[in-house]
């Protein structure tokens, strides 16, 4: 789903964090805004076209990356046709596919310290209230780049839950791997305060 | 200030983790240019590092490096010392090795895009321009290591403090990284278990409980340091719980 960034060259690489940001917040609107499945489904279809700068194999890719979200659509699909309104159903699975699909398009293309400047770019106005800007930028920076590090650490634990064991380990990685995200935020904190003025 | 006394001070400083005592207090007045500091799994040195770059506070006496508190005054700190963590997963926060070698410069004060040139104009320099745009997790467990260094050296702090820097390397890797350490001007502060990289230091300290059981030359204390490990190895010793 949210995956490190693509290493490349694309248009879209190039494109300023802060563009790609007001882009994504600007399609949430549109796309809120409108209740048609057609529209919805044909800004879908767009978002995963705008995969294809990135090469054939990463736009194909797509689905795969849009897999987790498949408790999210059974859920909200169930409801609706329980309640007799698939259409609405059909609304909010294309709206979250959509918006997914978009986020990680720019999480693939954007480069971590781009992002950490475009955060702190648009927190800027608050410097003046106190707000300690640059702080939160990185706590929201950091948020996004520790989701694809805990998900190779679910990798890791995974592995060695097969390396000695014949059954799936399912729900029983979750304990280990809350206590893994805790580790981690622990080493990050230590490593960050290791090479800079705060924290 | 009358307390800028060049070199690590450390003045009756103890410390403890969950309530545990790991540092009995400790006084010592490291000014030379190669440190090592020798000790078993177990023995406190990791702290005793910990607590010499500023990541933890002393719970008992001070700590102060080139007279600065490395935990209280972190501006000061990052000029005075840098640490080389002995895991380099536990020492990246960055997706790429250019952003890695960037960060602590921007933290020094250096605008992003100047941070970013000195960064890869360090990898041309060491012949590794190619990797700046690399992402880290392609790099071996060695070239990690070595990524770690280079964001140390960046900042160019007066000490460096050196947690286990061979362990776990192969040997080419390991040759060459003890090759760059003899070039370095800072003063290097290494913990090890391992007496063979100490050799050539000037002073060498056993650690042991928490507490220096010998201080001096390596041709001194490096023999009674590898006859008691030999001694304890013999009796099963590494069965023993600490604490």
């Amino acid at each position: 789903m949210l995956t490190p960034t693509f290493p490349g060259d694309s248009p879209l690489h190039r494109l300023a964090a802060g563009v790609k940001l007001a882009a994504l917040a600007g399609l949430g609107i549109a796309v809120g805004a409108t209740a048609q499945p057609v529209l919805l489904g044909l800004a879908l279809v767009a978002v995963w076209l705008a995969y294809l700068p990135l090469g054939l194999t990463e736009a194909a890719g797509l689905p795969q990356r849009l897999w987790p979200l498949w408790p999210f659509v059974l859920v909200i699909g169930g409801w609706h046709l329980w309640r007799g309104t698939p259409e609405a159903g059909l609304i909010v699975i294309l709206r979250m596919l959509t918006m997914f699909a978009a986020a990680t398009l720019l999480l693939r293309t954007t480069r971590f310290d781009a992002l950490l400047a475009a955060f702190s770019g648009l927190l800027r106005p608050f410097d003046r209230l106190g707000l300690p800007v640059d702080r939160i930028a990185l706590a929201l920076a950091m948020t996004v780049r520790f989701i694809p590090v805990l998900a190779l650490r679910a990798e890791a634990l995974a592995t060695a839950w097969r390396a000695r064991a014949a059954r799936k380990p399912r729900h029983r990685l979750l304990a280990p791997l809350t206590l893994a995200a805790l580790d981690e935020a622990d080493r990050a904190a230590e490593a960050l305060r290791a090479r800079s003025g705060s924290v | 200030m009358t307390d800028a006394a060049p070199g690590i001070m450390l003045s009756a400083a103890g410390a403890s983790l969950g309530g545990k005592r790991i540092l009995q207090p400790l006084t010592l007045h490291l000014t030379e240019p190669r440190i090592g500091i020798l000790g078993r799994n177990g023995s406190g040195k990791t702290t005793l590092l910990r607590l010499i770059a500023g990541l933890i506070a002393p719970d008992a006496g001070s700590v102060r490096v080139d007279g600065i508190d490395p935990y209280q005054d972190r501006k000061g700190a990052l000029a005075a010392l840098g640490i080389l963590f002995q895991n380099p997963d536990h020492q990246i926060l960055f997706p790429t090795v250019e952003e890695e070698l960037a960060f602590g410069l921007i933290q020094q004060g250096l605008p992003r895009p100047r941070a970013l040139a000195r960064a890869q104009e360090a990898l041309r320099v060491e012949g590794r321009a190619h990797w700046a745009r690399a992402p880290v997790t392609s790099l071996s467990q060695g070239q990690r290591h070595y990524l770690c260094l280079m964001a140390v050296l960046l900042m160019q702090p007066g000490t460096i403090l050196l947690d286990e820097p061979l362990a776990g390397l192969d040997l080419p890797t390991q040759a060459r990284l003890a090759r760059r350490f003899a070039t370095l001007s800072a003063r290097l502060v290494t913990i090890t278990h391992d007496p063979a990289g100490l050799n050539t230091a000037d002073r060498v300290l056993w650690l042991e409980a928490g507490q220096i059981v010998a201080d001096g030359p390596p041709g001194q204390v490096i023999p009674a340091f590898t006859d008691a490990m030999t001694r304890e190895g013999a009796r099963d010793a590494d069965a023993d719980l600490s604490g």
